[in-house]
């Protein structure tokens, strides 16, 4: 049996070989690539394209979040999946979860949006977050807002990498007012592979952060375990 | 002779109020006119209104405005219910149509509401058909066997709830609203997850289908029980009885009654639905503090079907209550 999340920007299938963990992650408008020669008996799906592609089974990427992480970190208490069009925060201790899908200033697709009017590859935002020597503040919570907060702030004299700072802070802030108050969280999600944005969450929130080797994986994971 | 005969059999033509929350009907129908409550076409109306806060006051207004909905006249339920209604209420009058502003008590002075009651007959030029407390009260005992019905499964969420949120105007026809009642069938729903619909009732026409598709079974909705619960038959009867309508009342004065009903009910888990811009929205907090259930809390703005974003939502809280 296969794990497959076929999310806003990106597919990912899981499975499991002797024991190991294994994966194929591409882009979603290749999700099918990943399922040739898998019968739909095989899978079990989540994600926003849960219901519309092959599956036997399927399950939100709310509770998939939830056994997924608990792989890697059995008392995660509060999970946070920045995902390309949404930031989902699951609260394991109350059963409770929030999302935003109505802003996209706390969501992969701001990022992607900053990383494009840099003319930069989207990886490219953490090196540069830490070659910033001060952090301007960007107050705006409004994602057309903040970039031209951020075109003023170069304007007026920061370098690039300083304002892509200040954006990671802005961006984390605004995530923070969705996290309970909890020791730890785990972060996941494919955004959480930007540095950058980790060390501006870890300074706002100034809890322990936990994030699984392959953050963006864990959702396909989640599905796959809940019905293994 | 022929024609004085004539003039002499023609009846008056019912005047048709405009209602824009509870405003005990069986008074609106006792003075000899027909309620209507502007709300209850907003859910399938697709209006997009222009200068908006809460979409349901808005576009009542827009549709008053422009005439989309024609009443002879208004009654604006603005004390202790809701202020965006008040505002708007006010540019409906300023366009042209007679408006009576409705206020209930907040403390529950019963002393008040009766004095409400006469000034709201006096607008609607007194009582001429008293017959019509006596009809209303009986159509509202098969609104509570309805309800009771499909808290046990036999009845439809969606078919009920539709008829409960009827009871604000009661179709503006008593013998066509009993019809409806008495042709619904009953059914046998295995009632798996049972959920309290809390708050101002969903902006979306098909919500009680889709959280039946996903697995939840709405057994309680807030709002409309309030249209079933009360009545009268006097105009003293219906001011004590009025006054325990919960939306006017302070919080903990609808908490205690929301506890009752979610026990009484053995509710598994609750869906606090809200509106975007609404002040009920500030009493979301105070809800999940109070009610000891699993809840689920969903905002909605424009009308239509449900979205995709609170399908995602009803599905993730149905796994939830699996989980538990
Ligand atoms: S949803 Fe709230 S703001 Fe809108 S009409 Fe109802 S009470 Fe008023």
């Amino acid at each position: 049996m296969i794990g497959l999340d076929v999310g806003s920007t990106a597919a990912k299938i899981v499975w499991i070989e002797n024991g190991d963990i294994k994966y194929r992650i591409t882009s979603t408008h290749n999700w099918k690539e990943l399922v040739t020669g898998i019968d739909g008996d095989n899978i079990v799906s989540t994600g926003y394209f849960r219901n519309i592609v092959p599956h036997r089974a399927s399950l939100t990427e709310l509770t998939a979040a939830i056994y997924g992480a608990r792989h890697y970190f059995p008392d995660a208490e509060v999970i946070v999946d920045i995902g390309g069009q949404d930031t989902k925060v699951v609260d394991v201790r109350n059963n409770n979860f929030v999302i935003n899908d109505k802003c996209s200033a706390g969501t992969g697709a701001f990022l992607e949006f900053v990383a494009n009017y840099f003319r930069i590859e989207l990886h490219e935002l953490g090196s540069m977050h830490a070659m910033a020597g001060r952090i301007p503040d960007i107050n705006n919570t409004c994602g057309v807002f903040a970039l031209s907060e951020m075109i003023s702030q170069l304007v007026g004299g920061y370098s690039k990498e300083e304002v892509i700072a200040g954006m990671h802070y802005a961006f984390a802030r605004r995530i923070s007012y969705m996290i309970p108050e909890a020791q730890s969280i785990v972060l996941i999600g494919g955004t959480v592979k930007n540095e950058g944005l980790v060390t501006a969450l870890k300074d706002v929130l100034k809890k322990e952060v936990l994030i699984p080797d392959e953050p963006q994986i864990i959702n396909a994971l989640g599905v796959l375990k809940y019905y293994s | 002779m022929q024609n004085h005969k004539f003039i002499l059999n023609i009846r008056m033509p019912v005047k048709k109020i405009g209602i824009t929350a509870l405003v005990p009907p069986e008074l609106i129908f006792a003075c000899d006119a027909s309620p209507f409550d502007v709300n209850n076409v907003i859910p399938s109306s697709r209006k997009y209104p222009g200068n908006k806060l809460c979409a349901w006051t808005a576009i009542w207004k827009e549709m008053l405005v422009k005439r989309d909905i024609n009443v002879d006249s208004l009654i604006v339920v603005a004390g202790g219910d809701c202020h965006n209604a008040l505002v708007d209420g006010q540019k409906a009058a300023m366009s042209g149509i007679p408006t009576h502003f409705f206020f209930y008590p907040f403390d529950g002075d019963s002393g008040y509401m009766e004095s409400q009651l006469h000034r709201l007959s006096e607008f609607l030029g007194g009582i001429k058909c008293p017959e019509k407390f006596k009809e209303i009260r009986e159509l509202k005992k098969q609104g509570q066997i309805i309800d009771k019905k499909r808290c046990c499964g036999k009845l439809s969420s969606g078919e009920v709830f539709r008829i409960l949120i009827s009871f604000s105007d009661l179709a503006g026809d008593l013998t066509g609203f009993s019809r409806i009642i008495s042709s619904l069938e009953e059914t046998d729903i295995d009632l798996r997850n049972r959920i309290a619909l809390i708050g101002v009732p969903p902006i979306y026409h098909d919500f009680h289908e889709v959280a039946h598709s996903l697995g939840l079974h709405i057994v309680f909705d807030e709002l409309p029980y309030e249209f079933i619960r009360h009545g009268g038959t006097t105009i003293q009867e219906m001011a004590y009885d009025y006054c325990g309508y919960t939306f006017a009342r302070p919080l903990e004065f609808r908490i205690d009654f929301l506890k009752k009903e979610l026990k009484k009910r053995k509710v598994d888990g609750v869906i606090h639905y809200t509106q975007f811009a609404c002040h009920h929205v500030l009493e979301d907090e105070i809800m999940r503090e109070k009610l000891d259930y699993p809840m689920l809390t969903i905002q909605g703005d424009l009308p239509g079907n449900t979205p995709q974003q609170i399908k995602l939502r009803l599905e993730a809280f149905r796994e939830v209550l699996d989980r538990l």
